[in-house]
């Protein structure tokens, strides 16, 4: 029962950094249709911008003090992955928004890979894995039979509290309402004086913004960091935003919140333990796709194939 | 009365097929004029030019003096042209009070609110069910809220795409009243329509147009009793 | 509605750029001539630790001066070809044959140029330093670049027709010479700039520039129309074109090629052709992106693996090859028609993750080396070689006199395959199920209203492609005498259709032509290795961005992919060109017999 309710608490908080990346992931496809194969890989350089603030740009006497050294980590982690992300839309994706579908698929692996490859070459020393600072918020939490690192209930404090601004943002602003307006009918919302670019740049850069988010707590969380955490954690984080619906943001997160579970669980209970844990996410992902390929909070009545 | 638009030789082609081969009209300020023909004559391509969905291959597009033809979709708007898309096009998923604030999406002065008051007045229907999605309402009521959403910009000119389309003879006569009312309050309208007689009954002028050309044009009753008309587009002869 | 504002933006701005047709010729015979002289400049200002830089290109090459080789001996044909082509009257496709020749200089130029300022430690060893000068480099970049912009005032036309009507001894002849051409310039490709490795810095830069060089040959061929007469020929001469392709494959070994090393290299690449050509069909054909494809290579390979008897096997079950291979093609077929499934309800990009779910869950599965069959990270290794007749496929072989490297009966294998594979292709191409994957891929709903079966369509798709992935896995696994989890991971899918997309989608010398660059780039730049990802990526990106239609495209497709085509035609154009070339071909007998058409 323990062990139930502790691989259960794990879920959560592995559910929560998911959730943040795949806010993006459907944002971007809700607005322009590309799944962003590249989002992964933001959420990547975002872990490695707070690193970078932390090693290079943080004063030695404020670094122990998680107060100062956290907002600040966040800070650098948000503006790189924000600056690579808007950098990728504006000279890979913005030139092929009326290619044929398959162009902009493969553009984004290709960005994928040229990311994931330019920290390895050019991050100093990260062509091993890179430890991430711990010196902070090294507490373990005890509720009840459970005990979860403090960094966790951060992460899932953190997951659901910007998902709440982001959807009451999107569902209350005047830039929410062209974004949803865009996401609906383009041309349309260009009739009503909506500057497509304007709103695909804002959800390129609030999706990044999330994702470097989560990189930085994620690296606190598992204190070390490689050029591969993007690739892994954004295949969760699609199959997170396609569970869900992708478009919604409501399904994206509880959508990653059910693959954290299925990975902890499945990874306890399932046989062939963690080794096929990875296995049962595509597992669901294939059936959900075959089964219910709106998702489970999609619409069914999409007006756009 | 001066010319608020003017366009003069237009193309347009999708890749290697010329929708609008010659297209020259006038619209003069507070008239309703209206653009008719048969189906895939290219009426729709005009409107989505001038409203910069499209871009023109050659030719001229003149609103109030000044070149529009190559300006981008979104600033088009804010020029005061406000178009009505073919289809309605409202948005579907969003409540009809949310339909009418992106009509003003440009707009920051104050006075927005009262405006969409006043296209409640219009329309109560739209007033009663304002916190409803526009996807469950009837084609008409959705015509309704697309033209409520296009007047929420102020425009001086107005393009309306096929307002009648898929709408009931009842129906149909309440959108051209609309359509006259809007007029008399100083809209300038641009009216494509194929249900030509209708069309022509409510505009002080008309063009005809035929294989994406301006073929015939006239005082809106005159063009009504023109025998190439009819024989063409109201089925005699 | 952009393509249209950007093409007018494109021609604004290139109408700018572009010098008055007068200054064509004066501007092609400077190029020309700077080629020839930048031929005979020094390119270093100092001799390379380890001799002349790629043949005589030190400054020291002035001890002999017209010991002009290697890329040198390109840059001068090169220039005195273009100068030729400039005064020359009446030269058919003058445009092209520039631009083809000024890119090549181009090409060439800057490739070595930047090599040599990377190993040399900076722009001082291209230019001057120490009182000695070297300029060859900057201005070749120069004439390349002179030669584009004349080409782009003279303008560049169609590519002009030759007539076709010629007497069939002169066509087979024409078309012998042609691909025995071909051969020798595979040949000398593979082999340019020798093996790559610490031992040979320069293998990286000679041959990128000998393929600049090879690029702007071809593009030049093609520009006065040689290329597609020579192509109309062996479309009207198919069965002997197949026949001396065929022969002049086999013939690889007798060439400079004919070392063990680069069998094996070439072997390599015929294996991941024929998975490559395999995938065009799910892909090129049907219009089915599939991002998991290398698992049905992994699974022909361990299943040819599992029935080989290898020591590391657990069956315990030894199977002649050619059964081992055709059990493994079937049960690839079998998993691809399962992977296919979903395709009857799922469309477009989900159906692209529904593959990569299958090809992770294949991996992860290998990688844990399920029920015992893959090694895990062990791998299975010790597949005995391929042997017919006691004589095992990796020993070196000798004919009458004649000395085979080894691998060389692998290589034969592979051509053979690659040949079949190749037929097969372009029989379903052009048969009914052919046509239904196109409309497929065209309009699905129209396909569908059309009375095709689009479920059954789809699913023979996908169980084609992983049939042909999967004897090639078979193969790939005894040729390497091993069968690892590792070779079929994601990335080799991404390669693999960069591959077909590359080369360009829906053809087959497109699907060849990219799986062969992409396998033998990384053994040429291996002193590059590093960057390897990053480059593949980037080409990845720039590849969309500027051909999206690949380097041989598809008639019709390249149509749909650019908008319109290079020569600025429309997709309506070119699609009356295409009925018009095959009327052509279909009536040639009745044009031969009125006499000469044109």
């Amino acid at each position: 029962m323990t062990t139930l309710l502790q691989q259960i608490a794990n879920g959560i908080a592995l559910g929560a950094t998911i959730g943040l990346i795949a806010l993006g992931y459907t944002m971007v496809y809700g607005i322009i249709q590309l799944i962003n194969f590249a989002h992964g890989e933001v959420f990547m350089v975002g872990a490695f911008g707070g690193l970078a603030t932390y090693r290079w740009l943080l004063p030695e006497g404020i670094r122990g003090d998680w107060y100062l050294s956290l907002p600040l980590m966040l800070l650098g982690g948000v503006v790189v992955a924000v600056t690579v992300a808007l950098l990728m839309e504006r000279f890979a994706y913005r030139p092929l928004r009326n290619a044929p579908r398959l162009a902009p698929l493969i553009t984004a692996l290709g960005v994928s890979i040229v990311l994931q490859e330019a920290i390895r070459l050019w991050f100093p020393d990260a062509d091993a894995a890179q430890p991430f600072p711990k010196a902070f918020l090294d507490a373990q939490i005890k509720i009840g039979p459970i005990s979860l690192r403090a960094t966790q209930l951060l992460l899932i404090a953190v997951s659901i509290v910007l998902s709440v601004l982001l959807q009451t943002y999107v569902n209350r602003s005047k830039m929410g309402r062209a974004m949803r307006a865009t996401a609906q009918d383009p041309d349309t919302a260009r009739l009503m004086g909506i500057n497509p670019n304007r709103v695909i740049v804002l959800t390129f850069a609030i999706g990044a913004a999330l994702a470097g988010v989560a990189g930085v707590l994620y690296g606190i969380d598992i204190t070390n960091v490689d050029n591969a955490i993007g690739f892994q954690n954004g295949i969760f984080a699609f199959t997170a935003a396609v569970l869900g619906g992708i478009g919604s943001l409501r399904g994206a997160v509880i959508g990653a919140f059910v693959i954290g579970l299925i990975k902890t669980l499945g990874g306890q209970y399932m046989p062939g333990g963690t080794q096929y844990d990875y296995v049962w996410i595509f597992v669901v992902l294939i059936l959900v796709l075959v089964f219910r390929p709106q998702g489970l909070f999609g619409e069914a009545e999409r007006v756009r194939a | 009365m001066s010319r608020l638009l003017t366009v003069n030789g237009l193309s347009v082609a999708y890749g290697a097929i010329e929708a609008v081969r010659d297209v020259s009209f006038v619209v003069e300020e507070g008239q309703i004029v209206s653009l008719i023909g048969a189906n895939g004559a290219g009426k729709t391509t005009t409107l989505r030019t001038i409203s910069g969905l499209l871009r023109p291959r050659a030719g001229e597009i003149r609103f109030d003096g000044q070149r529009i033809d190559s300006l981008p979709a979104h600033t088009i708007l804010a020029k005061g042209i406000a178009q009505c898309p073919e289809g309605r096009r409202t948005f579907g998923r969003m409540t009809v009070e949310e339909n009418l604030q992106l009509g003003a999406y440009t707009r920051s002065d104050d006075k927005v609110e009262a405006d969409i008051r006043r296209v409640y007045e219009l329309f109560p229907v739209l007033g009663e069910r304002r916190q409803q999605k526009a996807g469950l309402f009837s084609g008409g009521e959705q015509q309704m809220l697309a033209i409520g959403r296009a007047m929420m910009s102020r425009p001086r000119l107005l393009m309306l795409d096929e307002p009648s389309m898929g709408l009931s003879p009842i129906m149909t006569q309440r959108i051209f009243d609309t359509i006259r009312e809007l007029q008399a309050q100083g809209t300038t309208i641009l009216l494509v329509e194929q249900n030509a007689l209708a069309a022509l009954a409510l505009s002080d002028r008309g063009y005809v147009i035929d294989l994406g050309a301006t073929t015939l044009e006239g005082p809106g009753p005159e063009l009504l009793a023109d025998t190439r008309v009819r024989e063409a587009y109201l089925g005699e002869g | 509605m952009n393509m249209v504002s950007s093409v007018q933006t494109a021609k604004k701005l290139s109408g700018s750029l572009v010098p008055s047709p007068a200054a064509a010729k004066p501007l092609a015979v400077v190029g020309g001539v700077l080629a020839i002289v930048a031929a005979l400049l020094p390119w270093v200002t100092f001799r390379f630790n380890d001799g002349p830089y790629p043949e005589l290109a030190t400054l020291q090459f002035f001890d002999a001066p017209l010991q002009v080789t290697g890329f040198r001996l390109h840059l001068l044909l090169f220039g005195v070809a273009a100068v030729a082509v400039a005064l020359v009257p009446k030269v058919p496709g003058r445009g092209r044959v520039l631009r083809a020749l000024g890119w090549g200089v181009f090409a060439v130029s800057l490739v070595t140029t930047v090599f040599i300022v990377g190993l040399g430690g900076g722009l001082g060893a291209a230019t001057a330093a120490d009182g000695a000068s070297a300029f060859g480099g900057i201005v070749g970049v120069l004439a390349g670049l002179l030669l584009v912009l004349s080409a782009a005032a003279t303008g560049v036309g169609e590519v002009p027709r030759w007539s076709t009507d010629v007497p069939k001894p002169v066509a087979w002849l024409a078309l012998l010479l042609a691909f025995a051409c071909v051969l020798y310039l595979v040949s000398l490709t593979l082999t340019a700039g020798g093996l790559g490795g610490a031992s040979n810095p320069y293998a990286g830069p000679v041959f990128l520039a000998f393929l600049g060089m090879a690029g702007g040959l071809l593009g030049a061929l093609n520009g006065v129309g040689l290329v597609k007469w020579i192509s109309v020929l062996s479309e009207r001469h198919r069965g002997f074109s197949i026949v001396v392709l065929l022969l002049c494959a086999l013939a690889l070994p007798l060439t400079e090629a004919g070392t063990d090393y680069w069998m094996t290299v070439a072997t390599t690449i015929g294996v991941y052709a024929a998975t490559a050509i395999g995938l065009n069909v799910v892909v090129g054909l049907a219009g089915l992106l599939d991002l998991g494809y290398v698992a049905f290579m992994g699974v022909g390979a361990f299943v040819g693996a599992n029935l080989s008897g290898a020591a590391a096997a657990k069956l315990g079950i030894t199977l002649p090859f050619p059964v081992a291979a055709l059990v493994a093609a079937v049960i690839a077929g079998i998993i691809g028609a399962i992977v296919g499934s979903p395709t009857l309800r799922v469309r477009g990009d989900y159906l692209a993750i529904v593959t990569l779910a299958f090809g992770e869950i294949f991996t992860r599965s290998a990688q844990n080396d399920i029920g015992g069959l893959t090694g895990g990270p062990n791998a299975i290794p010790g597949i005995p070689a391929v042997s017919i007749g006691g004589t095992a496929f990796n020993q070196p072989l000798e004919v009458g006199g004649l000395e085979l490297p080894g691998g060389v009966l692998y290589y034969f294998m592979i051509v053979l395959v690659v040949g079949a594979v190749m037929a097969i292709f372009a029989n379903l191409k052009n048969s009914r199920i052919g046509r239904a994957w196109i409309a497929i891929r065209e309009d699905e709903d129209a396909a569908r209203a059309m009375g095709i079966k689009t479920g059954r369509a789809k699913i023979l798709a996908f169980l084609t492609g992983a049939t042909l992935a999967g004897l090639a896995g078979a193969i790939f696994a005894h040729k390497l005498g091993t069968a690892s989890y590792d070779s079929f991971k994601f990335l080799e899918s991404v390669t693999l259709l960069a591959a077909v997309i590359l080369g360009g989608m829906g053809t087959i010398p497109g699907a060849v032509l990219g799986a062969a660059l992409l396998f033998v780039l990384p053994e040429k730049l291996r002193e590059f290795s590093d960057y390897r990802l990053l480059i593949f990526g980037l080409a990845l990106v720039f590849i969309m961005r500027f051909r999206p239609q690949g380097l041989v495209p598809d008639r019709v497709r390249r149509a749909e992919l650019a908008g319109e085509t290079a020569e600025g035609k429309s997709i309506q154009q070119v699609e009356e060109a295409l009925v018009a070339e095959q009327e052509s071909v279909d009536h040639a007998p009745e044009r031969d017999a009125k006499g000469d058409r044109s």
